[in-house]
């Protein structure tokens, strides 16, 4: 549900791509699912292609007074996704892509079991490279100092199971129901084995009409979501395995989320903000040609007052696959 | 030529991704699609007669539909599975609408319970175990069978046992205009 929490840098760099690793905004079968990842092809490549999986893990809540709350006893509550991106470059400075997520629910509720599968959200997204950073050796002066700048739109599409369907539990649900569209800035520098990344994104819904909740008629009715920014910062170091070119990239980063009031009707919905913070670690293996490359990450929140309010408390597990096409 | 293929996936996926019910959320429509009911019958549905229910609260306190209407002028149900959504829609009823309406009971139905003991577990997690709510344990779903309530469906029955409202919470003003019309 479901925006950008950008957070793995320097590996992707070094296999030639950005990637941005999806968390899951009110991924809960409760509150909506589907995820949003973004992929920047490399400079000096033609596209790039990604598959990934998560297990996101469900393990309580931070309430309005931003205190954390544990679930129900006997709760057991995890969504599987398998991401599927696509990147390529439409010039010199411009790409574009698309991301598909697949969802399954799987959860266990107080004792009741529930299963379900459907499209998440899709997102469209298009890059352009506003400033690029030079080798360290090619570099005078201040320049070592200039980063990479990618500036970049998206647009999330509604393709998952919105609680606005006509499916009839809460438990199915793998999307918002809205369109969202976003404005993103990339900002990435790479030193030596070093490297450290800079991500924000600032997102708008666009107003719907619902006339339908939960599969029941309901009285017609306008709706929008408040606007969405996240931020995220990571920071990563390159260690080449053997004398190959293999090598290992170990990223950590810190995200930032929160999504305004929601209006209904043009009133607001006290309910309905959130935000959440969380850390993650990323572990990338790439090839010596940088083609392929593999990573693991996990992506942590805290199970603490304060680190977030009216919003899951979730550990997201990823395994990811990606080729760069040159 | 990629560029062609590349457009044409993308197309396919959107073609996919429009089938059935996800078309519902591409292209919403604002038509009215309410059923009517005839008057006098029984059902979760706007303007029918409330289906009797019978269940325990978490301190085993038998609670039926005679009994909830008693003395009030109508009850609110309200379907909680102890979420962040369904945290935010309580507090709220708690502080801007109970205060409002004392002639109106509060029931927080737990429709997901595995027993009366895990609801008041849950209701003292979420820290609603003396709070306005009384919180009835809906071991059997009975309740979210019969109102065809999910997660924050909220339901107004007034005292002559008729239905008056049954949606989601949202923002709780459509609550707030059903109770302030309750006879």
């Amino acid at each position: 549900m479901r925006i950008l929490l950008f957070v793995s840098g320097f590996a992707a760099l070094l296999a030639g791509a950005a990637l941005f690793t999806p968390t899951p905004v009110r991924a809960a079968s409760c509150c909506g699912g589907g995820t949003a990842i973004g992929l920047v092809v490399p400079k000096f490549a033609r596209a790039v292609t990604d598959l990934s999986a998560d297990l996101e893990i469900y393990d309580g809540y931070w309430n309005q007074k931003k205190e954390y709350t544990s679930d129900p006893p006997k709760s057991d509550l995890r969504q599987y996704r398998l991401n599927l991106g696509y990147g390529r470059r439409f010039g010199q400075k411009w790409q574009g892509g698309a991301t598909l997520p697949y969802v399954w629910n799987e959860n266990n509720y107080s004792g009741l079991k529930t299963s379900s599968q459907g499209l998440g959200d899709a997102s469209l997204f298009l890059w352009y490279d506003l400033l690029e950073e030079r080798q360290l050796w090619l570099a005078t002066g201040a320049e070592v100092l200039i980063p990479t700048v990618t500036i970049g739109t998206s647009l999330l599409l509604p393709t998952g199971i919105s609680p606005y369907d006509s499916e009839e539990s809460s438990f199915d649900v793998t999307g918002r129901g809205f369109y969202r569209l976003d404005g993103n800035l990339l900002i990435d520098k790479t030193i030596k084995a070093w490297n450290t990344s800079l991500t924000l994104g600032y997102g708008t819904y666009f107003e719907r009409s619902v006339n339908r909740e939960y599969g029941k008629a309901v009285a017609p009715y306008h709706k929008k979501l408040g606007d969405r920014l996240s931020a995220s910062a990571s920071l990563g170091y390159r260690y080449f395995v053997g004398t190959g070119g293999d090598n290992l990239t170990g990223t950590i980063g810190y995200a930032y989320l929160t999504e305004a009031e929601a209006e209904i009707d043009g009133i607001s919905d006290r309910n309905s903000s959130f935000s959440k913070q969380s850390f993650s670690g990323t572990l990338a293996y790439s090839s010596t040609d940088s083609d392929w490359s593999v990573r693991g990450a996990w992506s942590h929140a805290l199970k603490k007052d304060g680190w977030g309010e009216n919003f899951p408390v979730t550990d997201i597990y990823t395994l990811g696959v990606r080729y760069v096409f040159r | 030529m990629s560029s062609v293929k590349f457009s044409c996936l993308f197309l396919l996926l959107l073609l996919l991704s429009a089938c059935g019910e996800i078309a519902d959320d591409l292209t919403p429509s604002d038509t009215d699609q309410r059923p009517t009911f005839e008057t006098g019958t029984t059902g979760g549905g706007v303007g029918q007669n409330a289906p009797p229910f019978t269940v325990m609260d978490i301190n085993n306190t038998v609670i039926d539909l005679p009994t909830a209407l008693a003395g009030n002028r109508g009850i609110v149900l309200y379907f909680t599975m102890w979420c962040p959504v369904c945290d935010g829609h309580m507090s709220h009823a708690l502080a801007y609408v109970m205060p409002n309406f004392p002639d109106v009971r509060f029931f927080a139905v737990d429709y997901l319970a595995g027993s009366v003991l895990l609801a008041k577990e849950a209701a003292s997690n979420a820290g609603y175990l003396n709070s306005g709510f009384t919180i009835l344990a809906d071991v059997n779903r009975q309740l979210a069978r019969d109102y065809n309530a999910t997660m924050g469906t909220t339901i107004v029955i007034d005292s002559s046992g008729v239905v008056r409202m049954n949606e989601d919470y949202r923002n709780g003003v459509r609550l707030q205009t059903t109770l302030s019309a309750l006879p």
